[in-house]
């Protein structure tokens, strides 16, 4: 387009793109959580081959390839803060308000990790091998936010 | 059942004429060939709008022959198995003209398996067949059982199963000196069984005898896991989780000099396309460029507002408007509008009043379509939808 072109028709149009979506949690997630909400006990799945436990359970060990959706263990509602980073933005997809702690925790009786929030410690007061437990939510959703979060032992 | 869905392969071929739709044949005049592993081969014929099925030992005049397992075929007949899915991964094989085979599609309604009841010397024929297996070791412990059965009626029968060691063992005929022994009619032990009538209402009025160990009688339901009829195991209740949500994006749309001419004259009930200065075609909604010439295009002409239906689309599975997010109602229609001044191509993309849609008429080559106006919304912003639609124009 030349320069100095008429503009005067030239104007903005607001629009909205408004995508529905289902997440399905799958089999082994619905058990997963379902456990979570009515019994306020977490599961993970394990390998009969290997004998490492997944949290969150995985329908498939991904060291043997085996199937391990039906091998449920119980593992502690206690674990280990291994890492951890500090949310300081605020945003609408985001669980809590800022700042909080967003840890990866390892859970007695699990081989892999799980990442929640963890309250009850300041920002700067929190560090990896810290002890923690799971706090469930009173009002439940149907997601991993029916654990609300972690807090120090 | 010898296949998978409690449906014999034969079941689809026998009810072929009667599912058949002779709507669905005109025009199809061939042989269509199933080769089935291990049930044998049938060849279909369409002619005439009529049909006929046999078992053939050849295929070699049909115009394409479908090979499947009896799982797989049963499985795409009663919709439980994706077609599309089993052709792919090789579970359907097509030698010969697939595009024929599509046709065969549309000549039959679905088979919808028949809800066979099965009779009482069916069912008796299938607990006792199951007992054994239902039997749970861990409640039996080390005890030795003997449990006779004396089932009365021409559906019954006498049966006896012994328990010892932790398995259990059954046999025709009644032992000696049993641990307890159960008698009563055939129809009442079925009904018992499937939980119709419970144990107590049987005994009180006489129908059922108990002999022997009463002990063990109220420890049967421990002994024997819980009958399933065929066809209805395996139905678990597990409750699954699905998250709803709905993303929103903001979008903001610049409209250019030439959409934006096009854009403000609806705010002033004016529809406007571009003429190119080189071949002369007019270009609607306008466009910067001519889409042919390549050269810049800055002739605007008034077109409309009345036009004729050219094609009439119509959508019955809404997709989302993209302006506003909302899902639409359906059916609507998308119609191209040939306005006045307008000729060839140069249709116009709108939507058809809703109840107005089964009296529209294409037009084509030099007759025209149903003529439509356009309807103005109170408001004009300078959208699309400055333009309502388009309705008749009586």
């Amino acid at each position: 387009m030349k320069e100095g072109f008429d503009t005067s028709n030239c104007f903005t149009i607001q629009g909205k793109l408004a995508l529905p979506y289902s997440y399905f949690a799958g089999r082994v997630g619905s058990r997963f959580l379902v456990r979570i909400r009515d019994e306020k006990k977490i599961m993970g799945t394990r390998c009969n081959r290997c004998a490492k436990v997944y949290l969150p359970p995985r329908q498939t060990c991904d060291v043997c390839t085996e199937d391990i959706r039906d091998n449920w263990v119980d593992v502690a509602n206690e674990g280990e803060v291994t890492n951890f980073t500090v949310v300081r933005y605020r945003d609408r997809h985001l669980p809590k308000d800022p700042p909080y702690i967003l840890a990866v925790i390892r859970l007695d009786g699990a081989d892999t990790s799980l990442v929640h929030v963890v309250e009850g410690v300041s920002p700067d007061r929190v560090r990896t091998g810290l002890r923690v437990r799971a706090v469930f939510a009173e009002q439940t959703t149907n997601t991993l936010l029916d654990i609300d979060h972690f807090e120090p032992v | 059942m010898s296949e998978k869905f409690g449906v014999k392969v034969e079941e689809i071929f026998d009810t072929m004429q009667e599912r058949f739709r002779p709507e669905g044949a005109q025009g199809v005049d061939a042989s269509f060939g199933y080769d089935i592993t291990g049930r044998g081969k049938w060849r279909l014929t369409v002619k005439d709008g009529a049909m006929t099925i046999a078992r053939a030992e050849d295929l070699g005049d049909c115009v394409v022959v479908t090979r499947a397992d009896p799982d797989t075929f049963v499985g795409v007949n009663i919709g439980k198995v994706d077609g599309t899915e089993a052709f792919t991964t090789g579970k359907i094989s097509v030698e010969g003209d697939m595009g024929a085979l599509g046709k065969t599609f549309k000549l039959f309604k679905r088979f919808t398996p028949p809800k066979k009841e099965p009779t009482v010397r069916e069912y008796i024929l299938d607990m006792f067949g199951t007992l054994t297996a239902r039997f749970q070791p861990q409640a039996a412990g080390d005890s030795k059982l003997v449990i006779c059965y004396d089932i009365g009626g021409k559906d019954g029968g006498r049966w006896t199963a012994v328990i010892e060691h932790g398995t259990c063992t059954l046999s025709e005929g009644l032992a000696s000196s049993p641990s307890l022994t159960l008698a009563m009619k055939a129809k009442d032990w079925v009904d018992l069984m499937l939980g119709r009538v419970d144990a107590l209402t049987l005994l009180s009025t006489a129908r059922a005898k108990l002999e022997g160990d009463m002990q063990l009688a109220m420890r049967l339901g421990e002994l024997f896991a819980k009958y399933t009829p065929p066809g209805q195991e395996a139905v678990q209740d597990e409750e699954l989780l699905v998250l709803k949500k709905v993303v929103s994006v903001g979008q903001k749309f610049a409209t250019g000099p030439v959409m934006g001419k096009f854009l403000n004259g609806l705010k002033e009930k004016k529809i406007y396309a571009n003429r190119c200065p080189v071949c002369k075609r007019l270009q609607l909604p306008p466009r910067e460029v001519c889409a042919v010439c390549r050269v810049r295009v800055e002739e605007f002409v008034e077109v409309g507002p009345k036009g004729n239906v050219r094609l009439l689309d119509t959508a019955y599975y809404a997709s989302p408007d993209p302006l506003t997010g909302e899902t639409r109602e359906t059916p609507y229609a998308m119609a191209y509008i040939l306005l006045d001044g307008c000729k060839g191509q140069e249709a116009f993309a709108h939507f058809i009043r809703n109840d107005q849609l089964d009296r529209i008429e294409m037009g084509w080559n030099e007759k025209k379509g149903t003529i439509v106006r356009p309807v103005w919304a109170e408001e004009r912003k300078g959208k699309v939808t400055d333009i309502r639609y388009f309705e008749i124009d009586e």
